[in-house]
């Protein structure tokens, strides 16, 4: 029996270690305006960004590594270069940027960010670093019907979650019924398959999806505009003069040099990589990274969450009202709360005391969750253990302790093994949330591929396939237990 | 002067509005065997649960070896039970252990008797009740007799003062009945205090040294066997016994 404990110790252990290396390096947040001099003193910047936007963010394959690339990213550069710092890069869906910002995630967002009034309310701006105009995309087969935003009166149309162009959309085309998507692959997407008739997006954005992508075409939107709405500058923490002042310099001497041009441009080159090659087998290693960390997620899940649900049950199962009250409690808050904002709570709102990489809050957040389930399972486990074993037990003087160690926890286990197993298995599939704080599990790397290839359900395909493969073959394992078990 | 081992002083069991048992008052003294019989619901199972505080008495005190048992905490409690083996109808052997690892669980983790001490004697015991070939045997692989002998070796393991039996043979086919009554005439033979609930009225006339005979929540007779069997004092018993002989 302590063999057992010491060896799930030691894997646990492990798994943490394993977590905390390969998890990215979070920020702690500061109240005042300290944020350049965290930077200076810690050595590098940290950017987020959300790189599905290309040319101004995507990612890009080379030697087998997935890595940021686009105007942004060079401007990025250029800044960490003028503030001699180094640049790390904190990937996460473009509605989390701003929270990320406040919470110090991130020192800088460069994601082609418009800097509305609504945003300034909550962060600073840069000055203007690029203009672009606002363009729809549409189907190629559509041309004679729609010319610009007029023409989508009563239509359906889409734009980025959170974004300036779905606040345009909204309040420019009348009648129309707009839908926010997270990802821009998912926005062509849904304008390939129909379920929008177009997309708003920011013009060389759309220039560049247009050029990989036979089938749809770049209208001019002819919205009106306002500078905020055309522009596109950093953003940083509130009260960053010091930040602010710096980055402004090197956006000068960007503008000066004229550099803008010649990054897009190169933004350009990779997308023609990217495109070379869009086969699902050329990018086996993302989604083999992929598999790797929702296994790790769901392995280290289910284990804390065993460990917590057994506390939480014996709690439950306790003398003490109040002992009871909690763990009651606990199970009844976790159960009635959607893991998302959980993850969102444990990632951001913890994150503002403890500094918590995304991996390592993802855990965290999923073992939780997990916890306040198993917990119900092994209560359900002890409950059916018949009575009269707890009355032997007693009988013979055993301590609680002791009772539930020898005779009851064992024949409970017995009955629960294949609920757990099932537990492992939702959590395979539960944990694809931990994708939203920028954890490269399996959905993060299909968006990925999906940015990378501009193909939108071959990706989805390969994921769902994965996914099935991985619970399959857990169900059969356990059910090949289970029958050695009896 | 015999010594006294359980003395239970007007016991009554509730639950809500239902009485199980009513004012009850009795001794047991050390070698007593007591066979206590009965119509089913008298109150049998529950009262001889109480004396181990299985039950907790709602009104009343039981008494071992002088102590208190109901002003005890929980805690306490633990410590007496070591001195109360229980057999119960349905065995209740640990099915996830051996019969060896059933029998050694208790006095290795309650008296601290080291893991050889406590296996030479429950090998010992296993002899005792005629089972020494299945130390190493689960309990899902043993007959109802031999699962009831091993777990009255499990509780003597712990060396009680005394014994109690709720049922012993209750649940078994008939042609095993015999093989535990043997065990328990041994047991009686060797001195051990023992209470008995049982339906088997030859057991509880040829072993036991007094009868209780409960009905209506409450013990209408105590008598010696002979006494009790050939001319019972109370109406009801004699309406029991009658209707045991009619069968």
């Amino acid at each position: 029996m302590k063999k057992i404990y010491s060896l799930v110790l030691i894997v646990l252990v492990s798994l943490m270690t394993f977590g905390t290396i390969f998890a990215q390096e979070g920020t702690k947040a500061d109240e005042k305006d300290a944020t350049y001099e965290k930077i200076v003193k810690r050595g590098y910047i940290v950017l987020g960004t959300s790189p599905d936007y290309a040319p101004y963010e995507f990612q890009t394959t080379s030697n087998g590594k997935s890595k940021d690339v686009g105007m942004d990213i060079s401007i990025a550069k250029d800044i960490a270069d003028d503030l001699g710092v180094k640049l790390k890069i904190k990937n996460m869906d473009f509605d989390s940027l701003l929270v990320a910002l406040q919470t110090g995630k991130v020192d800088m967002v460069l994601s082609g960010m418009n800097p509305s009034a609504a945003r300034r309310k909550s962060v600073d701006f840069s000055d203007i670093y690029y203009k672009g105009g606002q363009s729809i995309i549409i189907n190629k087969k559509d041309s004679r019907i729609y010319k610009d935003k007029s023409s989508f009166e009563n239509k359906k149309i889409a734009a980025q979650t959170g974004s300036i162009q779905y606040n345009l959309a909204k309040k420019q085309i009348k009648g129309a019924t707009v839908s926010g998507i997270e990802k821009g692959t998912d926005l062509i997407l849904a304008l390939q398959t129909n379920k929008v008739d177009g997309v708003v997006m920011e013009k060389p954005t759309a220039e560049a999806y247009a050029s990989n992508n036979s089938g749809i075409k770049v209208i001019n939107g002819g919205f009106e505009l306002n500078d905020d709405e055309t522009s596109t500058a950093v953003a940083m923490p509130k009260n960053s003069p010091v930040l602010q002042k710096k980055i402004n310099g090197t956006i000068a001497k960007i503008n000066s040099k004229n550099l803008i041009p010649q990054y897009l441009k190169e933004a350009g080159t990779y997308l023609k990589g990217n495109t070379a090659n869009t086969s699902m087998l050329h990018y086996w290693k993302y989604f083999a990274m992929g598999v790797g960390y929702t296994i790790l997620i769901s392995l280290v899940g289910v284990i804390f969450g065993f460990i917590t649900g057994t506390l939480l049950a014996l709690l439950r199962l306790s003398n003490s009202k109040i002992l009871r009250m909690i763990s009651t409690a606990y199970v009844e808050f976790v159960r009635g709360t959607p893991l998302m904002v959980q993850l969102m709570f444990v990632y951001f709102g913890l994150g503002l005391f403890v500094n918590l990489p995304a991996l390592t809050a993802g855990m965290i957040a999923v073992s939780l969750n997990s916890g306040a389930y198993i917990a119900e399972v092994i209560r359900g486990g002890i409950n059916s253990v018949d009575g009269g074993q707890l009355e032997a037990a007693e009988s013979l003087g055993l301590n609680k302790k002791d009772r539930m160690r020898y005779v009851i926890m064992p024949q409970a286990l017995k009955n629960i093994w294949p609920a757990l197993g099932n537990e492992f298995i939702s959590l395979i599939k539960e944990s694809s949330i931990v994708s939203i704080i920028g954890v490269t599990d399996l959905i993060y790397q299909l968006k990925i591929v999906q940015s990378d290839t501009y193909r939108g359900v071959a990706p989805i395909v390969v994921a769902m396939i994965l996914y099935f493969i991985m619970t399959y073959s857990l169900s059969r394992l356990l059910k090949f237990y289970e029958r050695k078990f009896n | 002067m015999t010594k006294e081992i359980l003395k239970i002083d007007q016991l009554t069991k509730k639950y809500g509005e239902n009485t199980i048992l009513k004012d009850i008052s009795a001794e047991v003294n050390d070698g007593d065997i007591i066979s206590i019989i009965g119509p089913s619901g008298a109150g049998k199972s529950t009262f001889l649960r109480c004396l181990t505080l299985l039950e907790k008495p709602t009104t009343g005190t039981v008494f071992l070896e002088g102590e208190d048992l109901t002003k005890k905490t929980q805690k306490e409690i633990e410590h007496v039970r070591e001195k109360v083996g229980m057999v119960f109808q349905n065995f209740n052997l640990f099915p996830n252990m051996t019969v060896l690892k059933n029998i050694t669980l208790a006095p290795v983790r309650v008296k601290g008797l080291t893991e050889d001490e406590a296996q030479k004697q429950a090998l010992e015991l296993l002899k005792q009740v005629g089972l020494s070939d299945k130390a190493d045997a689960y309990p899902d692989n043993l007959s109802g007799g031999q699962r009831q002998r091993v777990a009255i070796a499990r509780a003597l393991a712990m060396k009680p003062d005394v014994m109690l039996f709720d049922e012993p043979t209750s649940a078994l086919d008939p042609e095993m009945v015999g093989e535990v009554l043997d065990v328990m005439r041994e047991l009686a033979k060797s001195g051990m205090t023992m209470v008995v609930v049982t339906h088997e009225m030859g057991f509880a006339q040829s072993v036991s040294n007094q009868i209780w005979f409960m009905d209506n929540a409450d013990i209408q007779e105590k008598a010696a066997p002979s006494d009790f069997f050939s001319n019972p004092k109370t109406d009801r018993a004699k309406e029991f016994l009658s209707k045991i002989l009619v069968k």
